[in-house]
């Protein structure tokens, strides 16, 4: 799978996103859009993107299989892909790539890469957009720019996010205020990764761009690259000074995390993560010759922990024992197997 | 004449919103005419209170009385949702609503490209990865600090004597140069006298 592959920085920047929104002209935003309306709008979609090299999908029509498939390679969440209404997906032939058809706009183009590769995300989508844009009527003022159904996109209607693992921010005390203060001078938003049950994934935080006004494409991703690299080298940082000055500690949990994820029959999803993140912070400044871990390995079951928590679709098939798979399944990374 | 929103024919009673032409019954779908309405009973009275002559002359998010013409939304569904229901909501909530909501954002004015243009972003290659474990396996100190003065003051200052003007000074400055462990410190003190007023 595309976000199993090694990208940039991967230590510390799971994945990099770039959402483009389009809507076209002559139709009321989805929200307030009738079944006419959006089987219209699937339509002049699919016929836009036929030179595209696209794969056109109803999503309203698929099985539970079909949606795992999409769900698996494109990241398109199930929110989505169990809703009702009409909505229609775009399959690229390159993983992690896609459009999203009749969601929050009639098009969002989803491209999400592993890792920090910015440039390499953002071009893809907008190579998207702009042949949209070249063969559709869509809603654009030299005013507003590209006209959204949420306010605080219309302009570049691109939202630009990045998926980091920072425990050693997170452990280190008042680093989060600081670098969420640094990030909100650059028109930037860090934020932890809450779920509907309650729960929070420790460690993980999301860093999404504020500005779509005022700003341009090169200037917002320019600064995208500032922050990121503001960003790394903080983790960096802490998670030196953490393991340099509480060696024996963060030695200890490594090892037992390790023990844990590497003999557990049993892991629910958050003492999991608790445990990738004490070695996703010891990996590069303790002697870990004992465990037989990679950054590899770490991303891995960071990805395949995560998608546990985002499968929470009330039709999404389940095994009857949740906690064992997993455990099972995090064995099977440890030992380098298949999985 | 049509009706914008439902295409039926207009006869005498029609109500104009934004250039668009609205018949009896979409007006009252859209509880638009209750305005117009109003304003015929404001001529009506001898004296009407002021507060009803400055009915729809302001627009603020607790008013529902004006809706999109076309999509129904209103500017109380904007400030509850964030969403917008058609191209037209654009034109319906004035300006200087839509600005006070694009405040949000520190700016109002568009400065990406066109429909249909291509922009070639370049972005510098910057070996961020090596750089830093580079920087953290080989150096202990932090990088240079421009304002060296302030900041090895309140690293060797008894910081109970420093005013809260150079620890909030040396917060900043500390995290601008990454001295992360400096900042923590200034900002702990900042804390505990905020804590003890």
């Amino acid at each position: 799978m595309w976000y199993e592959n090694e990208g940039n920085n991967k230590e510390t920047v799971l994945s990099t996103k770039v959402v483009i929104s389009r809507n076209i002209k002559g139709f009321p935003f989805p929200p307030k859009m009738s079944d006419a309306d959006r089987e219209n709008v699937l339509g002049m979609v699919r016929q836009a993107s036929g030179s595209m090299g696209l794969n056109f999908v109803r999503t309203d029509e698929l099985d539970d299989t079909a949606k795992a498939d999409i769900f698996e390679q494109f990241f398109a969440g199930y929110q989505f892909l169990n809703n009702d209404a009409k909505t229609g997906y775009l399959r690229s032939k390159t993983e992690g790539l896609g459009v999203i058809i009749n969601s929050t706009d009639h098009i969002n183009i989803v491209s999400m890469v592993p890792g920090s590769d910015i440039e390499t995300a953002y071009k893809r989508a907008d190579e998207l957009a702009v042949k949209f844009e070249q063969s559709m009527d869509i809603a654009y003022t030299d005013k507003f720019g590209f006209l959204t159904s949420q306010i605080q996109l219309v302009g570049t209607g691109m939202q630009l996010l990045m998926t980091l693992a920072i425990p050693g921010i997170e452990k280190t005390e008042g680093a989060i205020q600081v670098l969420q203060r640094r990030a909100e001078k650059y028109d930037w938003q860090l934020i932890p990764i809450n779920h509907p049950d309650g729960t929070r994934e420790n460690g993980i935080y999301v860093l999404k761009n504020v500005a779509t006004l005022g700003i341009t494409e090169q200037d917002l991703l320019s600064r995208a690259q500032k922050v990121q690299a503001d960003i790394i080298k903080l983790e960096n940082t802490c998670r030196k000074n953490i393991c340099t000055k509480k060696k024996p500690i963060v030695e200890d949990q490594y090892y037992r995390s390790y023990a844990l994820l590497r003999y557990a029959r049993r892991l629910d999803i958050a003492e999991a993560l608790t445990c990738i993140n004490w070695l996703r912070l010891g990996q590069d400044y303790l002697d870990t010759s004992e465990a037989d871990v990679d950054w590899q390995k770490i991303n891995k079951l960071t990805q395949r922990v995560r998608r546990n928590y985002q499968d929470s679709g009330d039709r999404v098939t389940r095994p009857k024992d949740r906690a064992a798979a997993r455990a099972a399944l995090i064995r099977e990374i440890i030992k380098g197997g298949k999985e | 004449m049509k009706c914008s929103r439902c295409g039926a024919q207009i006869g005498n009673s029609f109500v104009k919103v934004n250039g668009m032409l609205l018949c009896d019954n979409c007006a009252r779908s859209l509880k638009i005419d209750e305005v117009f309405r109003r304003q015929t009973d404001i001529f009506n009275q001898a004296f009407p209170s002021l507060d009803v002559f400055s009915l729809g002359s302001e627009l603020d998010f607790s008013n529902t009385k004006i809706r999109c013409p076309r999509c129904g939304t209103s500017l109380r569904d904007i400030e509850q949702g964030g969403q917008l229901g058609c191209i037209e909501c654009y034109n319906t909530f004035n300006e200087s609503i839509l600005k006070n909501i694009l405040k949000l954002q520190g700016s109002s004015e568009y400065m990406g490209r066109k429909p249909g243009d291509r922009v070639d972003v370049e972005l510098e290659s910057e070996p961020v990865k090596t750089e830093v474990k580079a920087e953290t396996k080989t150096k202990a100190e932090p990088e240079a600090k421009p304002d060296k003065d302030i900041l090895e003051r309140l690293k060797n200052a008894d910081l109970g004597t420093v005013s809260d003007e150079m620890l909030e000074q040396g917060m900043k400055r500390a995290a601008e140069v990454e001295d992360y462990a400096l900042a923590v410190r200034l900002r702990d003190e900042l804390k505990s006298r905020g804590e003890g007023n």
